[in-house]
């Protein structure tokens, strides 16, 4: 069942990508899985980083395709591993409120009198906003889950040996 | 100023390749013992890196004709052992750096 999830989520990834790593990444994928300790914690912990980094590194693989390595995140910072930023708690917030939202409406619908339109109208228009906002904001995370993944500034360094080399010394 | 530093799990990256070729588990579990168990890549991670130092030639894979597909080994190249040492001997000048700097302070 994981396996099967961990191949739809390699499918994320562009074909030649895929086809270059795909069978090493699963094979790597499934060792790690099978030297995991017993603990619940630890599982859990494993699935979340494979599947935070499989989504960051797809989006991160189309990204280097579309518009070359790295031009889009030259300047960010990286962190040692993958965490949950902060955001993360106002991204669940507001999933939560969509959710919780698409309850009422769901609710009101059932119980609605014919001729009650213009509420229903502006709930929907409400409801609209609501996910417009939730996938920016879903965006906005993988974004910044992507640049706390840690790649992302080879490119600088070789642009700063290359400068070493031109000028003969280290700065 | 722009910061050009290498970033931690790249860093462990590459000195796990320093010492002998390894394959994508070995570098995986190598990093996490180096780092103490603080470093934990998952494989979308360490494939990303994988690829792009790769691209940029930093490290290049072994070719040998028992190595099965889903198994396969890479090592650093010339290329990818001076930039890690430029990239040692900056963060060497950073600690000297911070001591002096540090040590002045208290003085």
């Amino acid at each position: 069942m994981v396996l099967t999830v961990y191949c739809w989520l390699l499918c994320l990834y562009p074909g030649s990508y895929r086809r270059e790593f795909g069978e090493e990444m699963t094979s790597v994928f499934c060792k790690a899985r099978s030297d995991l300790p017993p603990a619940l914690a630890a599982k859990i912990s494993f699935y979340r980083r494979e599947f935070c980094g499989l989504l960051s590194g797809a989006l991160r693989a189309h990204l280097d395709r579309l518009f070359g390595p790295a031009v889009p995140f030259r300047r960010f910072d990286m962190q040692p591993q993958f965490r949950f930023p902060r955001s993360t708690v106002l991204l669940m917030l507001v999933i939560f409120a969509g959710t919780v939202l698409t309850i009422a409406k769901a609710s009101s619908i059932a119980g609605a009198r014919p001729g009650s339109v213009w509420p229903s109208f502006v709930s929907v228009v409400a409801l609209m906003l609501l996910t417009m906002c939730t996938a920016a904001a879903v965006v906005v995370g993988i974004l910044h889950a992507l640049r706390r993944s840690g790649v992302y500034r080879l490119e600088n360094v070789q642009g700063r040996i290359d400068s070493v080399e031109s000028n003969g010394r280290v700065p | 100023m722009e910061t050009l530093a290498l970033s931690e799990p790249v860093l462990l990256l590459l000195l796990s390749l320093v010492e002998q070729p390894r394959h994508g588990y070995s570098i995986l579990k190598d990093v996490e013992s180096m780092s103490g168990g603080r470093v934990l890549l998952s494989t979308g991670t360490l494939y990303g890196a994988l690829q792009r130092l790769l691209t940029e030639g930093w490290i290049e894979r072994v070719e040998e004709d028992d190595n099965p597909r889903d198994r396969r080994t890479y090592r650093l190249t010339s290329r990818g052992r001076r930039n890690l040492q430029l990239e040692v001997e900056r963060m060497r000048h950073l600690t000297k750096l911070a001591a002096l700097r540090m040590g002045r302070k208290e003085a």
